[in-house]
């Protein structure tokens, strides 16, 4: 992390805040916090590695955030909500779409190889392990119940971090642009969460019209 | 190369290509290719394994690891689990490299703002598949009400829920309370 214009001996204490944020990317994948050290890439790897044994039930995405922003402070809203997005449009399972878009923002293209690694590496082991003992697990009827109850720690999960990223969502904002996004994810939530509309074609007609907006929104209140 | 190996990864690599939207874009399409198309397993044998995929944690499309071990063993389960997730990774790297290189536009901050009311209803939508798909009761949603309660304001660990909803659930399934 030194070059020419970063290296923190030649600025002033006072400067040095400003300086790093205004400084070229390093390796080109700028980090979230430019003023920190990179993330180690044995901690990367590990984080993953943690989210890959908690991620049952389908809260992937909640453990990945909880993991990453909540736990490490590795990453902001907006970089895990573009990546979530991200990870939704393009092929590829989602999970593993974010622990590369993440890995990568992180650590550049090692750092997404680690991810991806650190997250599929015990969801492949514990996968083969339940596969073995699946006929002899499900002779009973309290395996039923026992998933029943790790799925709804999975949707206690999810709903939290939506919470999160609503507060996230509506902070530092003019009032005009809280009502216009929480209208655009009303109306997205609707047709994709109560209608069951497809989601590809859903997200493909919301995301243009919603940066479109945001472009508006940003000519009317500038830094809004 | 073992030509086992060898009609996993064919069977599986497109299909990676095509998985958009994640996991349960191509199930019908890997039930296609493995049951009807190859005879790898009898469809009784596929539905078995989808739940296996379904129980385990990880994303859905871990099923191939199954079908790959079935197949060919643990070769086979690794062929086909780095033959479902690499080829769209590298659409995924390539899309990501691109976009961390336009660092800073205002095209850039205006889709990242864009995005996000988009990420917080593919959230809350994912959650009501869920509970959709689970067809939870109410001692489920009152659990996940809870668990979300204690994410949204503690820092308790994961493991540590788990544990405490395994041994609630094996006590009201024990009293027959559910």
């Amino acid at each position: 992390m030194s070059g020419p214009v970063n290296d923190p001996a030649r600025i002033p204490a006072d400067n040095k805040k400003t300086a790093a944020r205004c400084g070229p990317p390093q390796h080109g994948f700028p980090m979230d916090n430019s003023e920190k050290p990179p993330v180690p890439l044995l901690d990367l790897l590990i984080s993953f590695f943690r989210v890959g044994l908690t991620a049952f039930g389908g809260g992937t995405a909640a453990w990945t955030y909880r993991e990453l922003a909540d736990r490490r402070g590795w990453i902001t809203y907006e970089t895990f909500s573009t990546g979530l997005t991200f990870s939704q449009v393009l092929p590829g399972a989602n999970p593993v779409n974010l622990a590369l878009y993440l890995g990568m923002q992180l650590r550049g293209g090692l750092g997404g190889f680690l991810a991806v690694v650190g997250l599929v590496t015990p969801a492949f082991a514990l996968i083969i392990l339940i596969g073995l003992v699946y006929n002899w697990l499900s002779g009973y009827p309290i395996t039923t119940v026992l998933l029943s109850g790790v799925a709804a720690v999975g949707v206690g999960a999810t709903l939290s971090v939506g919470a999160k990223l609503t507060q996230v969502l509506f902070a530092k904002r003019a009032l005009l642009a809280k009502i216009v996004q929480a209208l655009i994810a009303l109306a997205t939530f609707l047709a994709i969460g109560v209608m069951q509309w497809p989601t590809i074609p859903v997200v493909a007609v919301a995301v243009p019209l919603s940066v479109l907006i945001a472009l508006a929104l940003e000519r009317i209140h500038p830094n809004g | 190369m073992d030509s086992r190996l060898l009609a996993l990864i064919l069977v599986f690599a497109p299909l990676s290509l095509v998985s958009f939207g994640g996991g349960q874009a191509i199930v019908a399409d890997i039930q296609y290719q493995t049951v009807e198309a190859h005879g790898w397993l009898s469809n009784a044998e596929f539905a078995n394994l989808f739940a296996v995929a379904r129980a385990a944690p990880g994303p859905s499309t871990m099923i191939v690891a199954l079908l790959g071990w079935h197949v060919a063993g643990f070769w086979g389960a690794l062929a086909a689990t780095i033959a479902i997730f690499l080829p769209s990774s590298l659409v995924m790297y390539f899309s990501a490299s691109w976009w961390h290189r336009n660092a800073g536009s205002p095209w850039r901050i205006a889709i990242e703002r864009g995005l996000t009311p988009i990420a917080v209803a593919l959230v809350f939508a994912g959650a009501l598949a869920v509970m959709r798909a689970m067809h939870m009761n109410p001692v489920g949603l009152a659990v996940a009400a809870v668990c979300a309660l204690l994410i949204y304001f503690t820092k308790i660990s994961a493991y540590a829920m788990f544990g405490a909803v395994i041994a609630l659930y094996s006590g009201l399934f024990y009293f027959q309370l559910i």
